[in-house]
């Protein structure tokens, strides 16, 4: 884990924490829903938490802006403990995951009414709200009806709320996921300007791997109530923690044996007989023990049966059994009988030609030992 | 075709023969009201408005009116705050015990009227409040009050609960919330449950039969009491005058929420 270590950016002064989580924990009935989650978020950051539904990520969530008391632990913003605050004492602007606009009000009395519950003072209130209404470019769209606006405008008018009062942090609980995929993406960006113009400190809540990867400075990966990993975007996605992170972020293939030799940061594993070089990713690796090897469907390259994949650490011979077209890249889907019949998916984005195997081709596979990520199982 | 065609004729005559049932009272009172005769008869005999302008004139129809709308007055403005909260608390909390206290709510539907009208009149009767008029809007309150409550759960029960939470995220304590939010959200419940209180209200027959006395009749038992007597066209005429009040209160209902409340709700 060195790796990622190294670039972590160094220990921030308590005074730049946001959100400092320690030891929290939740349980419902006999469910453990969040198990000792600890992590701090400095000033300003776009932080995501990222999982599978169930993975208590929406829990967490929901104890920070107070609607859940953690049943073990604290949460500090801004160094101060929030555990009995009340939600409504806590200056912290959430989007909702089906928005909860106010449905019998326009979109500026739902931008204003944070502050009216602030008690400003009516002139400031129009100012501040039409200034909101601009920067999520609705301006003029205040007097409309929420049932009168369209999905886009909604989301926009729900970030306005939530921004108006200037709050410590900002929560979205997965407000894009209703979204088709090109409105979402055109959200996605949207708020990581919004966040960057008013620089709030913001979590963010997805089981959208794509949407972690594009909005956030840094990524928290749960799974089962507990923290996975916690890392910028590049780091999770180049340096998975585990085979669970491995596995939800990105296409990843597993090459499941036993680790034969360890050496300092590379580890050979042996699978059906071969042994395989990779880089040990995993502490808790120990030789003879059953181990799982990652490989990215990106990293593997894929050559005619009697082609050259010169540089390449690991060779095997594989048997095309499907290819999907998917536009900018093809995707094979390859059984490699040396490593077990294990079906393998390689990303192919060749320039020239476009589906240069089909089905039934007998392919060559390679890959390096670096990009190899071998996990204890 | 012959198969379509003979399914729209047999609707049709449904149609049209459950509007003649429904209308057909209206029509008949409407027009006995207008008559110029002496007796009450349908079609009417010539037309006048005089039966309009004797009705105008007697004082104890008139007053037995405004005692109706006093009982009915004072059934709506117990009811509201006792049916919303009640309502609400049964549609959003997870009160202790909530399919019991609803099947409670709903008892008054499930007793006959006469029964509820003996057993009100012996309460108030041991109270010594009998012949007064706010035990009879106390009493039509709480025998339509089940109304009220479906009304108001039928709107908070649409009600996502994030409202709340999204409300108190943006700073609004929870008096607040329930002020700005919930009550707002729920206002088009609120407005059909009163109409339909006060419309019950004034109609009712059987219940305040029991609780009046001759100082405290009220319209509907006032017209019960002249029947008995002599059935004279005045009676046809004061007919008139409460079917255009509850039609005037329908008509508001439909303005102020829409009459698609009853069509949605279950």
């Amino acid at each position: 884990m060195g790796v990622v270590d190294a670039e972590q950016p160094a220990v921030e002064p308590h005074d730049r924490i946001a959100v400092s989580v320690k030891d929290v924990s939740m349980v419902f009935g006999n469910v453990h829903a969040v198990k000792s989650a600890s992590f701090d978020l400095p000033k300003g950051r776009f932080l995501t938490i990222l999982g599978p539904s169930g993975s208590g990520k929406t829990t967490l969530l929901r104890m920070i802006a107070g609607f859940d008391r953690p049943t073990g632990g604290e949460i500090f913003i801004n160094g101060q403990p929030v555990s009995a605050v009340p939600p409504h004492g806590r200056a912290i602007g959430m989007v909702f995951q089906k928005l909860a606009l106010f449905p019998h009000m326009t979109a500026a009395e739902n931008v204003a009414f944070p502050l009216k519950m602030r008690r400003h003072d009516a002139r400031r209130i129009l100012e501040k709200v039409e200034r909101y209404l601009d920067l999520v470019r609705l301006g003029g769209y205040g007097n409309r009806r929420i049932n009168e606006l369209s999905g886009g405008q909604q989301q926009r008018v729900a970030i306005a709320r939530a921004l108006v009062f200037e709050p410590d942090l900002l929560l979205l609980d997965e407000p894009l996921a209703a979204l088709d995929r090109k409105l979402r993406e055109e959200m996605q960006l949207e708020f990581r300007r919004i966040q960057k113009e008013l620089g709030v400190t913001t979590i963010n809540v997805t089981h959208d791997q794509r949407e972690a990867l594009v909005v956030s400075d840094e990524i928290i990966v749960m799974n089962g109530g507990s923290i996975q990993q916690k890392a910028r975007p590049v780091d999770a996605y180049r340096a998975p923690s585990n085979a669970f992170v491995a596995n939800f972020i990105g296409v990843t293939n597993f090459v499941e044996g036993r680790v034969v030799e360890l050496a300092g940061s590379r580890a050979t594993i042996e699978a059906n007989g071969l042994h395989l070089a990779g880089l040990a990713a995993d502490a808790t690796l120990a030789g003879g023990k059953p181990c799982a090897g990652a490989v990215r469907a990106e990293q593997i390259r894929v050559a005619p049966k009697d082609g050259h994949l010169d540089g390449l650490e690991t060779v095997v011979d594989g048997l095309v059994v499907d290819c999907i077209f998917e536009g900018e890249r093809v995707v094979y889907e390859i059984r490699v009988p040396q490593l077990g019949d294990v079906l393998m998916r390689v990303f192919d984005h060749d320039p020239e030609s476009h589906l240069q195997f089909g089905p039934g081709d007998a392919v060559r596979l390679g890959w390096n030992a670096r990009d190899m990520h071998v996990f204890a199982k | 075709m012959t198969g379509s065609r003979s399914k729209s004729v047999v609707l049709w005559t449904f149609v049209i023969a459950a509007l003649l049932m429904l209308s057909a009272p209206t029509v008949v009172v409407l027009g006995a009201s207008f008559t110029a005769g002496n007796i009450i008869t349908f079609p009417p005999d010539g037309l006048s408005l005089k039966w309009y302008g004797a009705i105008a004139q007697a004082s104890d129809l008139r007053q037995a009116f405004v005692r109706s709308l006093i009982v009915a007055t004072i059934c709506t403005v117990v009811a509201i705050p006792v049916g919303t909260l009640a309502g609400i608390a049964l549609a959003k909390y997870r009160v202790r015990f909530a399919r019991s206290i609803q099947i409670y709510l709903l008892l008054p539907f499930t007793i006959p009227l006469i029964g509820s009208g003996i057993g009100l009149m012996l309460v108030f009767g041991n109270a010594g409040v009998l012949g007064k008029l706010w035990p009879v809007g106390i009493a039509c309150c709480v025998i339509n009050l089940p109304f009220m409550i479906w009304a108001v759960t039928a709107s908070a029960s649409n009600l996502s609960p994030d409202l709340e939470l999204a409300a108190a995220n943006c700073g609004a304590p929870p008096l607040q919330r329930f002020l700005y939010i919930t009550l707002p959200a729920v206002l088009p419940g609120v407005i059909t449950g009163s109409l339909l209180m006060f419309i019950l209200a004034l109609n009712e027959f059987l219940v305040s039969l029991l609780l009046v006395d001759a100082r405290s009749v009220t319209l509907p038992v006032q017209i019960y009491n002249s029947i008995r007597s002599i059935i004279t066209p005045d009676l046809a005429a004061i007919s008139v005058v409460f079917i255009a009040c509850a039609a005037f209160v329908i008509a508001l209902l439909d303005r102020l929420v829409g009459l698609d409340i009853f069509l949605k709700s279950k």
